[in-house]
């Protein structure tokens, strides 16, 4: 069945799913085949370095590889400009040593206290050093002069005649003899079954979430880093949270709460380092109940409350949004934010940057020889588990996108692109088009309901304890082991619906798993049973892995250091 | 409602290549743009900035679904 209506309206503080549903406004309808899947035709392509993902990593990893000498292809399932958060975005970070009024040093340290240690200090500064750099590059795009990136992102694409293959979702990564070989994937616009051969392949895929309600961020279900868990990839991150609230008024309404971001032109950021996006709102939501009616300063109140998430000294309050750009004077709600708060709105996502495939240098690199990843997709810690600085989300991936595809066009010489043989192609092509063969099944729609229903809740996502916590996960691993093998596709949007409900369940499992392990409350991740930071155990990030069993495995890395 | 109406659609195509989550498709026989998947639409009003005619009018409204035990 299909289910008319779509995305929760009152999401998160509201226990998302079972709020008031209108028995008129939704509708049911079978969802009768209209695809026959054994005439889908097939496509191979190949390249040196493919880059998935169009957002401005994906555009500056390709640019970068581009220059670096390698021949590559993007593949997206958006288009350059339009796809993943970037077309929302509009402050971006440049620290520029000739204005800044504290040394790179002293910058890094700063996010770091901000942070609580939880900051990889080695890409904190390596954003910092690069973003002016790539501001300027953007400046020469023409990324300044329009509220719309389409045009300015074409710009460099377009001279350097990099082909662009829109509409296509990416589901499997080959991995040959412990290389990786390419993807495979294919064109909800036609139905074309894509397998790209790829000496090296870059994961500018963002991250994701659970297709929640007034956040930007439905297109994204963590594809890249599900993709690269299922091969063998480490993935980190999970337990953070970006606390970001809605508005209660047309909460589903993605423009109404960013209009006045989506309608402005890009500004650029200055030194500007906060303890922003943690669960300090909802932690006020579950104790107090949620508030009925728009706060005069809606971040200021959240600033410390007794018995929930700790600030660091000098972060005890909320500042303001910076100047440029923003609202009128005196408006101190953040951009996405306003009226009266409503919570979950961008649930499932963790912080920017702090979730993602576990980085084995400063380049991107994996542990997959060949697979790179940047920007949401690259677990590099940048801000730490909570958000620091002011537009560092979109400057960090231009600058990871960059390092990663040059990274990937150093990585090829002298590789050659792995054969993928008969057999293997005709599997991956069943797996990818599995959901459409099912006769009987569930529909992504259903499913994913479901999971937004058991996820979602401010006492499940946010505010976590362990008996919630496992009964959650119960629930998953049920959705997991017997629907998501049942998921069932009646056209090529449910198709893609199919693989990015069966994602969203993976992600929910990682997230309930590494909330479970991490006995402590730091940044965004808050216990209501371990309320406290534990530096004596703490002090590391946790990485998943595929056990060989199949299973889902948590190690612990300690801050500061590389993987083992 | 997500999407209420398309009027003046000249059928560059351009909402099809732009909406992030697919609720937009090109009508074969009439080469318009359409809404199928309304379900879908995130209301991020992408297609509407870019559409070259203005043509596109998105309602702020949007139902909460009906729970039921399968589907």
């Amino acid at each position: 069945m299909t289910l008319a209506g779509g995305a929760i309206g009152f999401a998160g503080l509201t226990a998302a799913g079972f709020g008031p549903g209108n028995a008129f406004a939704g509708s049911t309808t079978a969802n009768l085949p209209e695809i026959n899947p054994d005439k889908l035709s097939a496509k191979t392509i190949e390249t040196e370095v493919l880059v998935v993902g169009s957002g401005i990593a994906g555009v500056f990893a390709a640019v970068k590889a581009h220059d670096a000498g390698a021949k590559v292809l993007i593949v997206s399932k958006g288009r350059p400009g339009a796809s993943g958060l970037t077309p929302f975005a509009r402050g971006i970070f440049a620290y520029d040593p000739s204005t800044a009024k504290m040394s790179i040093d002293e910058y890094v340290a700063s996010v770091s206290h901000s942070a609580l240690g939880t900051n990889n200090p080695i890409f904190t500064r390596q954003m910092a050093k690069h973003s002016l750099e790539r501001v300027k590059e953007l400046k020469s795009w023409g990324f300044f002069d329009s509220n719309l990136f389409a045009e300015s992102f074409e710009k460099p694409i377009s001279e350097r005649n990099i082909p662009v293959i829109e509409r296509v979702m990416l589901t499997q990564l080959v991995k040959e003899k412990g290389k990786i070989a390419g993807a495979a994937g294919f064109s909800f616009e036609d139905g074309t079954v894509y397998f790209l051969k790829a000496k090296s392949v870059v994961l500018c895929t963002g991250a994701g979430g659970f297709k929640p309600s007034g956040f930007p961020v439905c297109e994204l279900t963590h594809d890249g880093s599900i993709m690269a868990y299922r091969i063998g990839a480490k993935i980190t991150g999970k337990e953070w949270n970006d606390g970001h609230i809605g508005n209660m008024d047309r909460p589903a309404s993605v423009y109404d709460q960013w209009k006045r971001e989506i309608e402005r032109k890009p500004t650029v950021n200055k030194v500007d380092i906060r303890h922003d996006l943690g669960v300090g709102q909802n932690y006020l939501a579950y104790t107090k109940g949620p508030q009925h009616e728009k706060p005069s300063r809606p971040m200021a109140k959240d600033a410390i409350t007794e018995g929930g998430p700790y600030r660091p000294s000098g972060f005890e309050k909320f500042a303001p949004p910076p100047s440029e750009g923003y609202g009128k004077k005196g408006d101190h709600t953040p951009p996405g934010m306003g009226g009266i708060p409503s919570g979950g709105a961008s649930a499932g996502m963790s912080i920017h940057k702090s979730e993602g495939l576990v980085p084995y240098n400063e380049k991107g690199a994996s542990n997959i020889l060949g697979l790179y990843a940047a920007g949401d997709a690259l677990g590099s810690h940048m801000s730490g588990g909570i958000y620091t600085q002011m537009g560092s989300s979109l400057v960090g991936s231009a600058v990871q996108g960059g390092i990663s595809g040059a990274a990937a066009a150093a990585y090829i010489k002298g590789k050659t692109i792995a054969a993928i043989s008969d057999v293997q192609q005709r599997q991956i092509r069943k797996k990818i088009l599995a959901p459409l063969n099912r006769k009987r099944g569930y529909s992504p729609a259903w499913v994913t309901q479901t999971l937004q229903g058991i996820m979602i809740p401010n006492f499940v996502l946010y505010i976590k304890k362990e008996s919630i916590m496992n009964a959650a996960l119960a629930y998953v691993e049920e959705l997991r082991d017997h629907h998501a093998p049942m998921l069932r596709a009646a056209d090529l949007h449910e198709l893609r619906l199919a693989h990015e409900t069966a994602n969203m369940i993976i992600n929910a499992e990682m997230k309930l798993r590494s909330s479970i392990m991490r006995k402590e409350s730091r940044c965004s991740h808050f216990r209501l049973d371990y309320p406290t930071m534990d530096t004596k155990n703490w002090n590391a990030w946790i990485n998943i892995y595929k056990g060989s069993d199949g299973s889902m495995k948590l190690e612990k890395q300690p801050f500061n250091s590389w993987p083992a | 409602m997500t999407i209420k109406k398309i009027q003046g659609c000249i059928g560059c195509g351009t909402c099809v290549q732009t909406c992030p989550t697919d609720v937009i498709r090109q009508d074969p026989e009439t080469d318009k743009a359409f809404i199928k998947y309304s379900a879908d639409c995130q209301m991020c009003h992408l297609c509407r900035l870019y559409c070259p005619e203005d043509a596109i009018t998105i309602n702020a409204e949007k139902s909460i679904p009906v729970i039921i035990s399968w589907g």
